[in-house]
């Protein structure tokens, strides 16, 4: 332990081991670990789908494993990397940005991440049981259902994604009560940094969200273990049940994949734009609004399911209006950047990269909620090129912001910049190659979920454009990960900060010591940090 | 050609209208955002800054209403668009000409034209409005044809409509959408339009029991296994686990796309077709070289 | 590292922005407030089952009127509504004893729940013979774990308290109670779905 940081500045001699820290910023750590872990698996399972799809009627993977590989890449991304990758950073961060030493229960907080991690370990575990599931993330019944998918691949699935949400949902407990109980003096609720703001509704819609994630996984187990017919037509049952059950909790967990994102980018933007954030009452306040219109939407993932031109009329309005408080934050965020003064590091490249990119998917999601274009497009390729302009134009990006930007404080060491811009713009390019062309491919009839196409169909070029950029998307990483490894060995001592930024967490040490400060602050403004900076011009009000 | 009455657009072109319109109002919401960005990021980068210290406005409750507005009025009017759409791909109450059903199966199609069945290939009337009766026997599969617009998912137990209008002759081609299996990459579907007679013709012909008089050949088929899965009107052969194969010679391909229907690509799925469709359903039935020649083209004489 | 180095951090609780209910200690008392939000997180579970039920309801009616016996399991329902009576009263006092007969009444509804189940398989209707059984075991079956798992609170705080009486904190007899009133107002939503359901 010499050159590598500690994470959290202990007296000397005085270690506890990750397997028994309660810390939140050592398990924010782990967390963060975790995230990353998965990503990469995650990524490998991509690449693999990317391999297969290069080329018409390939025979790289055979279609049982091409199956695995997309069902278990969109259950690791989603639940196991983006997931932990966000609840990492809001562990460290929140009781540092709301002048706390701990969350409300430090001992509680690690068994949110021992179930989490425990969750995706038996998800994997199924590849050596027998074989990973393959019904997709959305495990549709009755394909879902002992009859047709008779291996133990779906019950881990439900083992796995079960134990992992018992994880976040206490996670989330912990951070919400951690939040409205434990801010310091003149932390009012309208003074949080927007980040927490952000997780704080984050936190609301995993406790609304998840549960009926856990009542559906249960309802399948009853079917598959006890010979129960909730999802099976053939003894009754409703396959559109699950459908109702799943996205219920599904939409809202688009938008738990996105708020903490747009939190980071919402503390990154202002310090490199050297302003205050535009309009904060705008953009916490219409996260609540998206909060709200996010468990009305759900049947947007269904307008082919034929429950009814009303209905699918109703989804499509709720799923309109969501644009609205999105679109607030966007505006508000490029008027910080008006007449700042910005700071282009990489940080700052990854926050603009997210807007940019965001605004591509979220354009595409609009026409999702048209219901005859989704009808058109619905289950293509199309759906695809959406959800990773969201997750990983958005999501992905707003966490590489995040990562650049806290980095320092959680290690004690910068990043490289040089590394940080050929990272930037190796990820912007190989993006886009990966997903843009997915588009057209969807738009000219590609449905997702194949393990191959015909020649005939054409699609050969722009999957083989779209393979290519997920090539150079993992040469992207990999220069992130040498960013990392190289800094946490030799990289440049960061100072406490760095970034001459606006909230608390900068007004300690990095790392921070166990007890976060040395005493707990008062605050009088939004911009604690700027306030004891800048008596002479302290944020007034 | 054109026999649908003038009002009734094919379902493909309502939706490419939309898409249109939809894909132009986001193309100029994406000037304007990313322009914005653009220009924010070019004018106040720090480098071209001319000294002086960054601004601090950090409202302006007159501005927030606008970007508020503005987009709800755009998508007010992306709504109302959407839901006139909505009734025309619906068939904007002009009543169907003809109803057929389909029938999804791991990782074949059934279509019953009131009891006449055949299978993979979908004969329509060109410029009919047809309700085209949906629905699965195993799992949910989705029909989507996407020269001829929308999709509907097929359900087990749920019978779902959806308007078909082939706006001119000639064949499409499509695929199920919903995943269903591991096969579910090679389930395509190709949908004959053709004019009313040609059409009155194939029916009729589909309706007939096989036409062939190879009954040694038959004979093979019938005393193997492929008698229960497998219908060939007219003989005993009467399972309804697999495609109708009554007149399956007539059809273009074999396996729902995987391979052209040929006397050579017959004997080889005969012979050995999970190795086409690895998963399909169909075994591979231990046969003679010579009785695979007899079935083979036995099979694809059933026009 | 010694706690009493610097300042706990929760020693002066700003005040919240929104009223979270009732009683105005969960919205100071961060361990109330967490048994808070995990009930309105469980009351979402609760919800989307009970949706099932009742999504189901018609196909199963039949089954339901011919084999549920409403007023017996009227009965063992009294005993758990009871209960929270009772467990109100275990709380007003910090009295073991009211905590006792909570968990006796909580243990009959048990035993109730348990003779039903045995008359119904006996009669062949598992969670797998029909739509119905699905519907009516998963149901029920969760509830009872969750009173199950109220008992097992409900003795660990009875023990804790014979230990050392007086020296539990009075947000462990809030927290646990808390729950089982919960537990106890799913019970009323369950047995009006599925029990008095079978009278309309
Ligand atoms: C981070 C994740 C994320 C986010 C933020 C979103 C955001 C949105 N999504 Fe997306 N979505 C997914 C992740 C996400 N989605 C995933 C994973 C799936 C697929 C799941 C699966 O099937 O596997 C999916 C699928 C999906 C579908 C179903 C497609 C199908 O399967 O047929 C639909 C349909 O309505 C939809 C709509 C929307 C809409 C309307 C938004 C809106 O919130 C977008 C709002 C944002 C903007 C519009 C841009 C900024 C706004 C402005 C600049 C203002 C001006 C704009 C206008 C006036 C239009 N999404
Ligand atoms: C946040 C979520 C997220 C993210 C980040 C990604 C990232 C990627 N996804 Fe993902 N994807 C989903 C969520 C996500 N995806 C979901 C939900 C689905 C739907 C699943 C379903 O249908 O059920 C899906 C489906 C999906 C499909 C469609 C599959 C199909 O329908 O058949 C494809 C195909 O191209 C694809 C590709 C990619 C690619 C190329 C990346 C790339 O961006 C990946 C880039 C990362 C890497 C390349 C990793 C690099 C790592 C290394 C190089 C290892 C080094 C390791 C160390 C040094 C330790 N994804
Ligand atoms: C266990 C059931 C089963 C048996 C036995 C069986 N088949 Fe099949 N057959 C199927 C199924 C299912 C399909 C559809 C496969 C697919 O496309 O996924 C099929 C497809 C076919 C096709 C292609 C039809 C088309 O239109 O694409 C032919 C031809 C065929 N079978 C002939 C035979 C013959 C000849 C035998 C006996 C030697 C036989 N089958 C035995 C189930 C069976
Ligand atoms: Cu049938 Cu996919
Ligand atoms: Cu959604």
């Amino acid at each position: 332990m010499t050159a590598i940081p500690l994470w959290v500045r202990r007296p000397a001699g005085e270690r506890v081991g990750w397997l028994r820290t309660v810390d939140h910023k050592e398990i924010g750590v782990l967390y963060i670990g975790m995230g990353v872990a998965f990503f990469a698996f995650g990524g490998l399972e991509a690449l693999l789908i990317r391999a297969q799809l290069a080329t018409p009627e390939a025979r790289l993977l055979d279609p049982e494993t091409f199956n695995q590989a997309f069902t278990v890449h969109g259950v690791t991304m989603i639940l196991l990397a983006i997931v932990p990758l966000l609840v990492g950073f809001a562990n460290y961060l929140v009781p540092l940005m709301i002048g706390a030493r701990d969350v409300a229960f430090p001992r509680l907080n690690a068994l949110s991440f021992w179930l989490s991690l425990i969750g995706g370990v038996v998800l994997y575990f199924s590849f050596l049981a027998g074989g990973a599931p393959d019904t997709g993330w959305f495990s549709y019944a009755p394909l879902s259902e002992r009859a047709f998918a008779p291996g133990t691949g779906v019950d881990y699935y439900i083992l796995g994604l079960a134990v992992n949400g018992a994880g976040t949902i206490i996670g989330a407990i912990n951070i919400a009560v951690t939040i409205l109980l434990m801010r310091c003096p003149g932390m009012a609720i309208s003074r949080v940094p927007l980040f927490v703001w952000m997780t704080l509704i984050t936190s609301v819609l995993i406790l609304g969200a998840y549960p009926a994630l856990t009542a559906a996984l249960v309802m399948l187990f009853v079917d598959r273990q006890l010979g129960g017919h909730f999802f099976d037509p053939a003894g009754g049952g409703q396959a559109v049940l699950w459908q109702h059950l799943f996205w219920f909790f599904g939409h809202p967990e688009v938008y738990i994949m996105v708020l903490p994102a747009m939190g980071m980018i919402s503390e990154v933007i202002p310090v490199f734009s050297r302003k205050p954030i535009f309009g904060y009452a705008f953009v916490a306040g219409s996260s609540v609004a998206i909060a709200f219109l996010s468990f009305s939407v759900w049947a947007h993932h269904m307008f082919a399911v034929g429950l009814g031109d009303t209905e699918n009329a109703i989804f499509s309005a709720t799923s309109m209006l969501i644009a609205i408080p999105t679109g607030v934050k966007i505006f508000n965020w490029i008027a910080t950047m008006v007449g700042g003064r910005l700071r282009l590091t990489t940080a700052m490249l990854f926050a603009v990269g997210f807007i940019a990119m965001f605004v591509i998917g979220g354009l595409s999601g609009v026409s999702l909620a048209v219901v005859p274009i989704d009808l058109a497009v619905t289950d293509s390729y199309y759906v695809v090129a959406h959800l990773h302009y969201v997750l990983f134009g958005g999501t992905m990006l707003g966490i590489f912001a995040g990562a650049y930007y806290w980095f320092p404080k959680m290690s004690g060491r910068l990043l490289s910049e040089v590394l940080g811009r050929w990272h930037f713009w190796t990820t912007f390019v190989g993006f886009n190659l990966t997903f843009l062309p997915q588009h057209w491919l969807g738009a000219v009839g590609m449905p997702r979920r194949v393990f191959t196409y015909a020649a005939s169909t054409g699609w050969g070029p722009l999957n083989l454009i779209s393979t290519i950029g997920a090539a150079i998307l993992a040469i992207a990483m990999v220069i992130f990960f040498v960013n990392v490894l190289r800094s946490l060995r030799s990289g440049e001592v960061a100072g406490d900060d760095p970034w001459d930024a606006f909230t608390l967490e900068w007004s300690t040490t990095s790392p921070p010591p166990p007890e976060n400060f040395a005493t707990i602050p008062a605050v009088t403004g939004r911009r604690p940090l700027w306030d004891r900076k800048h008596p002479e011009s302290r944020d007034g009000r | 050609m054109q026999s649908y009455p003038a009002t009734v657009r094919p379902p493909a072109d309502a939706i490419g209208t939309l898409s249109i319109i939809v894909g132009v109002i986001a193309l100029l919401i994406f000037i304007g955002v990313e322009g914005a960005l653009v220009f924010a990021i070019w004018r106040y980068r720090a480098s071209r800054h001319l000294g002086g210290e960054a601004a601090t406005f950090e409202r302006n409750r007159r501005l927030e209403i606008a970007w508020t507005a503005a987009p709800a009025l755009i998508l007010a009017v992306i709504f109302i668009l959407t839901l006139g759409t909505m009734a025309e791909i619906n068939g904007a109450g002009v009543p169907a000409a003809m109803r057929i059903t389909a029938t999804g199966h791991q990782w074949w199609w059934e279509f019953s034209y009131g009891g006449v069945k055949t299978a993979n290939e979908l004969h329509i009337p060109v410029g009919t409005p047809i309700d085209l009766e949906v629905s699965s026997a195993d799992v949910i599969h989705s029909f989507w044809v996407p020269d001829l617009g929308p999709k509907k998912d097929m359900l087990p137990g749920v019978t779902n409509r959806l308007r078909l209008l082939a706006p001119r002759a000639g064949s499409y081609e499509g695929q199920c959408a919903e995943f269903c299996g591991i096969e579910h990459a090679w389930m395509r579907i190709r949908v004959v339009a053709q004019s009313q007679t040609e059409f009155d013709a194939w029916l009729r012909t589909q309706a007939e029991p096989r036409t062939t008089s190879d009954t040694k050949a038959e004979q093979i088929l019938l005393a193997n296994i492929c008698v229960s899965c497998h219908t060939i009107r007219g003989t005993t052969a009467a399972g309804t686990a697999g495609p109708d194969l009554t007149h399956v010679g007539g059809r273009a391909t074999l396996g729902a796309g995987v391979i052209p229907n040929d006397v050579a690509s017959m004997r080889a799925w005969l012979a050995d077709p999970q190795r086409y469709k690895p998963g399909a359903l169909m075994p591979s039935v231990p046969l003679s070289n010579t009785d695979l020649d007899a079935l083979a083209n036995y099979l694809v004489s059933l026009k | 590292m010694s706690e009493t180095a610097f300042i706990p951090a929760e020693r002066k609780p700003p005040a919240l922005g929104v009223s979270l209910g009732r009683s105005p200690k969960i919205s100071q008392d961060r361990n109330l407030l967490g048994v808070a939000i995990f009930i309105a997180s469980e009351s979402v579970f609760f919800l989307a089952v009970v949706l099932a039920y009742v999504a189901y309801r018609d196909p199963g009616l039949a089954t339901a009127k011919a084999t549920l016996d409403v007023g017996r399991t009227a009965i063992f329902s009294i005993a758990l509504f009871a209960s929270s009576g009772t467990m109100a009263f275990a709380v007003r006092a910090e009295s073991g004893r009211w905590l006792a007969a909570t968990i006796v009444l909580g243990a009959i509804f048990l035993a109730g729940q348990g003779s039903e189940y045995a008359r119904l398989l006996g009669e062949g209707i598992g969670p797998g013979s029909a739509l119905f059984g699905t519907a009516f075991f998963t149901l029920t079956g969760l509830h009872g774990l969750h009173v199950l798992v109220g008992l097992v609170a409900l003795v660990a705080l009875v023990t804790a308290n014979l230990r050392r009486p007086g020296a539990v904190r009075a947000v462990a007899w809030e927290g646990v109670s808390m729950y089982w009133h919960f537990v106890d107002a799913v019970w009323v939503v369950v047995f009006s779905v599925i029990y008095l359901g079978t009278l309309l």
